[in-house]
Formats: structure tokens, sequence, C-alpha cells
């Protein structure tokens, strides 16, 4: 995207910012970190019956290098944490972050654990948290609705630029 | 492997070890269908060995290698053992103090002892003397403590009490 820098106004042109997030939107590569039960209700997610393909989002990409959304699915341990990390940085920008499950929220059942890191947000940023445990496919969806209208009214120039933002919302 | 299996009852396995061991059987319990030794952590090697060379009893496999925290009353070290020749089991118990942690490893008799002993050395504390790799299994390397000893202290828990409990109910000693 060598359009987009500080230098050139093309990107804070109110239709040309439209057509891009309108694409980043509706184009979603997903890498699913799944971690538990959190990701059984993913791959849920991804089948015929809810199919979060109609929103664009595609599941399996086949590696972290080729992904636009993380979604950590399920209990990250300590031990987890730096792989998470890894497979995060490995990400190009601009990338998103979808916690999905109490676990990965916050700890969720394992609170008080020794091993269980309380919140993946203490590792990577996070767009949208999706609470339940597990979530349904449909709090899945949600939250990627979530995700995209954050897309939509999101500062190109701001985003590529690789400077984090805040969580948008919680679904 | 010729013809069916033929397991022993708890009782003939408790004949056949007080028969080689003596008073060093320092306890012997059928648990439901299950034999139960107990045995003085010197001779828990010996009699594990016993336990697979013996043709008649022949444990030839570890199903697992845990350990118990009973606090004052010491850490406890339980093995499984199999025989996959007869179809019966044992559960081989030995316990020491906990400013003694030592217990000697099983991991030459029965290769899977291995990991399960490693486990229980980061999770109980205990040093499994003569075992080939004796480093950390699940934890993290940096990680302190062991924290399957009954005074590892749970952070979470030091700032809020566990939400869980019942209404009445005692609580749990410290």
């Amino acid at each position: 995207m060598g359009l987009i820098t500080e230098k050139t106004p093309l990107a804070s042109i109110q239709p040309v910012k439209f057509l891009l997030n309108w694409g980043r939107r509706w184009s979603l590569w997903v890498m699913n970190f799944g971690l538990a039960c959190c990701a059984i209700e993913f791959i849920a997610a991804s089948t015929s019956k809810n199919d979060f393909i109609r929103f664009g989002v595609i599941p399996f990409a086949h590696g972290p290098r080729q992904a636009d959304l993380l979604v950590v699915a399920g209990t990250l341990t300590d031990k987890m944490a730096p792989a998470l990390k890894r497979v995060y940085d490995q990400m190009p920008d601009p990338k998103y972050v979808i916690s999905f499950g109490s676990c990965s929220n916050c700890g969720g059942p394992y609170w008080d654990s020794y091993s269980v890191t309380k919140g993946v947000d203490q590792i990577v940023p996070v767009d949208v948290y999706v609470p339940g445990c597990p979530p349904r496919p449909e709090a899945l969806l949600h939250g990627i609705i979530k995700l995209q209208e954050k897309i939509s009214g999101e500062d190109i120039r701001e985003k590529f630029s690789g400077r984090l933002t805040q969580p948008a919302a919680t679904s | 492997m010729a013809g069916s299996p033929n397991p022993l009852p708890p009782p003939d396995i408790e004949a056949r070890l007080r028969a080689q061991f003596g008073d060093d059987i320092m306890g012997f319990e059928d648990q439901y269908g299950h034999a139960v030794a107990t045995v003085p952590r010197e001779r828990y090697r010996e009699i594990a060995r016993f336990l697979r060379d013996e043709p008649e009893l022949a444990f030839d496999y570890c199903d697992f290698v845990g350990g118990v925290d009973f606090q004052d009353r010491g850490l406890e070290i339980v093995a499984h053992l199999f025989s996959t020749t007869h179809h019966h089991n044992v559960r081989l118990k030995t316990r020491f103090p906990q400013d003694d942690a030592r217990c000697p490893t099983l991991s030459d008799l029965f290769p899977t002892t291995n990991w399960h002993e490693r486990e229980a050395a980061e999770m109980f504390g205990i040093e499994f003397e003569g075992h080939p790799q004796p480093v950390k299994l699940l934890l993290s390397e940096p990680f302190e403590g062991h924290p399957l000893r009954k005074d590892f202290p749970l952070m979470s828990r030091e700032a809020k009490p566990w939400p869980g409990a019942v209404e009445g109910e005692e609580e749990e000693e410290e």
C-alpha cells in the first residue's frame, strides 16, 4: 500500500477511504489461534449453518503471514503466550484481534490458576472481546460485525502506520 | 502372547510380595479390586524391579506416576503398574517427609515414568534421584515454586477470595 503514506493525501479523500475500508472489512482472512473448546465454536461458526464466510471472513489462512484477523479462541497459558506473540508479530499490518471466550478475555474459570494468562490483552492488543464460556457461534458473528463497523470508520493512514488502536466494543 | 490373560487377585499379589520382602511391605490394601502396596522409599526401586521381573507378576507397563501432598504427613509418590500379559494392576506408594523430598527414579525400569516423574518433580518439588533428564516438563523454565503443593500461594486468591464458597460452609484451613 505504497499510496497510503503520511505524505500523500489520497487516503483522506472520503470516497477513497470508504472504498479501501469497504474492501478490507469484507475480506478478512482469519487465523484461528484455537487453544481449547472455544476453537470448536469457532469451527462451528465457519461451517455451513452459521457460515461467517458470508461476511467475507475466510477461515484457515495458510499461516499468520496471510492473515488479517487473529481469533484467540481458548485458554492461553503463560507457556503458550510467547507463541501467540510470535504469531501476532508475523501478521502483516493492518491486523485485528478478536478475543473469543472468557478464558482469553480474562482467564475465565481459571482466574486463580498458576499457569493461565489472565487475558490475552496483556500479550496482544485486542479489538473486540466476545464473552461467553464458550460463546455461541452467533456471538462470534456479532463480534465480527462489530469489528467490521470498526474497520469501516477507520482512518487508514493511522492504521497503516502500525500505531495501535483502542478496543472497539464488546459484542 | 500365548493364551488368555489370567489376572492375579490382589491377595495373591500380596502373598508374593510378602514372601519376598516380608515386613518391608508396610501396608497392603485391596481397593475395589486393585492392589495397593505401601513400601519404604529405600526399597521402592527394588520392589518395582521385582514386580516387573517376576514372571507371575510381570508388571511390564507403568500407567502413571503421581504425587500427593499430605502436608504434615509428608509427600507421597504413587506409581500405577499394569501387566500387559496378565492384565492385573498394582499401585505402589511410597511416602517421605516434605523436608526430605527425594525419591529414586523408575525411569530406567519403566521408560514411561520419565515424563510422569518430571511432572511430579516440578509440581511437588520432589527430586527423583538418577533421573536422566531432571528438567521441567509442563511449566515454563522461569516458573518458581511447586504449584501442586498445598502451601503454594495462588496470587489471585490472595487478592480476592474464591467466590464459589457456599454460605455456612466451613472455610478450608490454610
